[in-house]
């Protein structure tokens, strides 16, 4: 009887479902941290400062030849990188995948070294190493060659973009090697019977069969190279170079042209729609590609002497991109005076005590940065499982909206990103300004990608018979979330966690505009630092977050297994 | 009101005697304090913070002065607020345009930032009663007080001393167009830097721009502050550092790094940098104490540990640095300054390409 009356009144009110309206709140959240902030810059882009529609915001941030060029030169400088980034990591992802090559471990421990190095920290350490004068690198060639002209010039377009891809290469590294290894050793048998060689079943089988993998990787470092600001300012100035978010920095100057920065800013948007349906053409291709995750033998390929080359090859770009930046910073975090050089004399670790027990902001820096990127972290992969779990199950209409949404934050650059959560939340009613809750909202929907594509994949490896077998035996949508998805998802959520944890405790153009008096966080701090003309307690800061940054991926390689941050989960 | 005072500060106190009647270093007792200066403690006491949007001073002293005033007014934190004048400026003005009080004391090195803000009915005029006791030139700022300048940062030539001999170091600004400086010179940037901006329209005022057109053609490295040449003359990437600040070059000096400074045969820049109370204020007593403070002696000493030059007569410049009568001046009105910096940066990025 009781069971009739029930019935009969959920037919009477149609009562959604209580996941539904977990999924309307989730959509909201996404709209507010996503949306309303992009929403907010694209009015105040079409909109004079006294609130009257115009275009003329477009044709101020377009009519010169120079702000064109900006744009132009983040163009070039992006697709530059991703190139240099390809020929770095696809023979190094091969070579670890697939051959015999010795010293994997190290490789792997070069390239985690190089994605855990903050960008700006190595480009100060470049500066050191490749200073067309003073730059190591050139002082021993001339020592050698008694040439006077340097060899290498890091303040060069072409240099600009080589320590940039030093910075991103670890990115293709992941989608390449992933992607090798799950294409069995069969296939390029097939291949070997039929004739062909190593070379060329690497060549004709085995690399298309991974080119989706490297074209999806070389897209998120073209778009992370057009969105990223410290780099370009601390290299492109000196190499008189303007990028688009150099450009964008200078309309905030005094008197600040909001209006004008956002106009600017949205061909920045229009760029990251083409990628996601260039992404969208090349996922459909990947339905021919046979790959499977299981099945299949997996041998490594057997090279004679020709191993040792493929390390040489691996050391030589970990030597360039993290061991040589990190020792000259090393030594400059332990120096008394750059200027003096090595010399014994010259040692003191004055630096860091300066900072750890006389520094007013230092250890309060750190703090913030800690629990910043925490709250962030565990906020952004909540938010990606559930978005992950609407978008792969489909359970509404809209979802691929909401993928979009949760992806678009990427290649928003960070000061754009920052002046949107300014314009949107600052203010009341929300009067967040000033407030930790504005930097942990503005990091969630910066690294919101990240987690989304953690969860996302992650989400592609649980069937869903799994959780229709729990559907089916009575239990609800949440709680099979909570008791069948989630459990089988552990390991690579908390993977996905600790690398939004680390992206954000470096994470510096959002923060820079929205830290308040009690919420400077070390990135900024750094960025004080680097211009104050005083590298030695820069590199010594620049040391303890790294210091921090390894503790963290020990306790993740502990918790989730050594790959966790380099695999696509 | 002993109690207040921590046995560290009495001790320091003990030792620097009486003469130093509450004025020196170390906390002052209250009741050796001038009545204006009690009754501004007792209110600010109430309000116990300010927060210091600071352009003008770098990290590590900004947060000595800080601790400095904490110390001799127990009682009352000082938030030290850290950047660039350009994004202490457009801080204050995003809090104004939303609507939030935050910031309680506000310096930076653009005198453009003071003018607009008073047009704008924003500050809140005051005047320390020691005043009277920096050097002439900025005793009288603003005939309506609503900023002061605490603050003069000098800005002039740096070499490295193992690259080029003392002999055959530029000694003017004009020195540094001579072709023979080609690929060696270094300078900060006017779109990032006020204090370079104000160089600019100041020496564009004195030769023309086309001093900048020479100058352009040898070559100089353009960074962001006006310090990032001492990085690179430490480095020894380039050899002479164009409009670096003395404080930084005396610093940077002082940790053995193998440089030598400059003062200009025609004139060493002076940036006359004003401090304000906005109107809006949270903490507006603390504020005001923080400006008397910032105008004592104590401040004075403090800075002077940072190669800051005081502006108060009765304390010595810093170790390596000439007293303000031996040193010649240029600088541009405020004025001229204001009108002066955008159009610098334009001209600017025309020559330099960025």
């Amino acid at each position: 009887m009781t069971n009739e009356e029930s019935f009969g009144r959920k037919r009477a009110f149609r009562l959604p479902e209580p996941a539904t309206l977990v999924w309307i709140a989730l959509t909201a959240v996404l709209l507010l941290l996503v949306a309303f902030p992009l929403a907010k810059l694209l009015l105040v882009s079409l909109h004079t400062r006294s609130g009257v529609f115009t275009f003329g915001n477009y044709l101020t941030a377009y009519g010169r030849a120079r702000y064109v060029e900006s744009l132009w030169n983040s163009l070039v400088l992006a697709s530059e990188t991703a190139a240099i980034s390809v020929v770095f990591a696809v023979p190094m992802a091969w070579a670890t995948s697939r051959t015999n090559m010795p010293g994997k471990t190290l490789v792997w421990v070069l390239v985690l070294g190089s994605f855990i190095l903050p960008p700006y920290l190595g480009a100060i350490g470049w500066i050191l190493l490749a200073g067309p004068n003073a730059g190591f690198i050139n002082q021993a060639w001339r020592w050698v060659t008694g040439a006077t002209d340097p060899l290498v010039n890091v303040y060069t377009f072409n240099g600009l973009a080589f320590v940039m891809a030093f910075q991103s290469f670890p990115l293709i590294f992941i989608f390449a090697k992933s992607a090798l290894d799950l294409v069995s050793s069969e296939m390029e048998d097939a291949a070997n019977i039929l004739g062909a060689g190593t070379w060329t079943a690497m060549r004709k089988v085995t690399l298309p069969l991974v080119w989706p993998s490297i074209l999806g990787g070389a897209i998120i470092v073209f778009l992370e190279a057009v969105a990223l600001f410290g780099t370009p300012a601390i290299i492109g100035i000196p190499a008189r170079i303007n990028t688009a978010t150099t450009q964008l920095w200078q309309f905030f100057e005094y008197p600040v042209r909001v209006e004008v920065a956002a106009a600017y800013a949205m061909p920045l948007l229009l760029i990251t729609l083409l990628m996601v349906a260039v992404q969208r053409l090349m996922l459909r291709r990947k339905g021919f590609v046979a790959q499977t995750g299981k099945g299949g033998e997996r041998r490594p390929i057997q090279f004679g002497p020709g191993r040792f080359a493929l390390l040489g090859y691996c050391l030589l770009v970990g030597l360039l991109s993290v061991v040589l930046p990190v020792l000259v910073l090393g030594e400059a975090s332990f120096a008394r005076a750059w200027g003096r050089g090595l010399a014994f004399s010259n040692l003191t670790v004055d630096n860091y005590t300066f900072l750890i027990f006389r520094h007013e902001t230092a250890l309060s820096s750190i703090w913030n940065t800690l629990w910043f990127s925490g709250a962030s972290a565990s906020l952004a992969v909540v938010l990606a499982l559930l978005v992950a779990y609407v978008v792969s199950r489909k359970l509404v209409r809209f979802a691929s909206g909401l993928a979009f949404l949760a992806m678009a934050p990427f290649v928003i650059p960070g000061i754009v990103m920052a002046i949107g959560f300014y314009a949107a939340f600052a203010a009341p009613p929300f009067a967040l300004y000033g407030t930790a809750a504005i930097i942990i909202l503005a990091f969630c929907a910066r690294f919101l990608p990240i987690a989304y594509a953690n969860a996302s994949s992650a989400m592609g490896t649980v069937h869903p018979e799994m959780e229709e077998a729990a559907r089916i035996l009575g239990s609800g949508r949440l709680g099979t979330i909570a008791r069948i998805t989630a459990p089988l998802l552990k390991r690579s959520l908390l993977g996905g966690w600790l690398i939004v944890f680390i992206v954000a405790t470096r994470e510096l153009s959002a923060a820079i505009f929205l830290v308040g008096p009690n919420t400077r966080t070390m990135a900024v701090l750094l960025y004080d630092l680097s211009e104050a003309g005083n590298f030695e307690v820069l590199s010594a800061l620049g040391f303890i977050l790294l210091a921090m940054t390894l503790v963290l991926v020990g306790f993740g390689i502990k918790l989730v297994g050594r790959d966790f941050m380099l695999r696509r989960a | 009101m002993n109690r207040v005072i921590s046995p560290r500060l009495t001790k320091r106190s003990f030792l620097a005697g009486s003469a130093a009647l509450g004025l020196g270093a170390g906390a002052a007792r209250a009741e050796d304090m001038p009545a204006h200066e009690r009754e501004l403690y007792e209110a600010a006491k109430k309000e116990g913070e300010l927060t210091w949007y600071s352009g003008q001073l770098q990290a590590e002293p900004g947060e000595a002065v800080g601790h400095a005033f904490s110390q001799a007014y127990p009682g009352i934190k000082v938030n030290v607020v850290r950047s660039t004048s350009q994004v202490a400026y457009q801080r204050l003005s995003q809090d104004m345009q939303a609507g939030v009080a935050q910031c309680d004391f506000f310096s930076s090195t653009d005198y453009g930032h003071y003018l607009f803000l008073k047009r704008e009915g924003k500050l809140l005029p005051y005047r320390p009663h020691t005043m009277d006791d920096l050097i002439p030139e900025v005793r009288n700022a603003d005939p309506d007080n609503m900023f002061q300048v605490l603050n003069i940062g000098l800005y002039l030539i740096a070499t490295n001393t193992r690259k080029v001999q003392a002999a055959d170091a530029p000694k003017s600004w004009k020195d540094l167009t001579d072709p023979k400086w080609l690929g060696q010179e270094a300078v900060g940037h006017p779109g990032y830097s006020g204090a370079v901006g104000v160089m600019a329209v100041t020496l564009q005022k004195l030769y023309g721009w086309d001093f900048f057109t020479k100058l352009e053609k040898n070559k100089p490295q353009v960074g962001r502050s006006a310090d990032d040449p001492v990085t690179l003359l430490n480095a020894g990437e380039r050899t002479v550092g164009m409009g670096v600040s003395l404080a930084t070059t005396l610093l940077s000096m002082s940790r053995g790094n193998p440089l030598s400074i400059v003062y200009p045969t025609d004139g060493t820049l002076a940036v006359y940098c004003p401090s304000a109370i906005p109107k809006n204020a949270p903490h507006p007593n603390a504020a005001k104490l923080f400006m008397e403070f910032t105008a004592g002696q104590a401040y004075a000493k403090v800075v002077r540990n940072f190669f800051i030059m005081p502006l108060r007569t009765d304390v010595p410049p810093p170790d390596g640095a000439l007293p303000f009568d031996k040193i010649k001046l240029i600088s541009a009105t405020p004025k001229e300054i204001e009108d002066g910096i955008p159009e610098v940066k334009e001209k600017w990025r025309d020559t330099f390409g960025v």
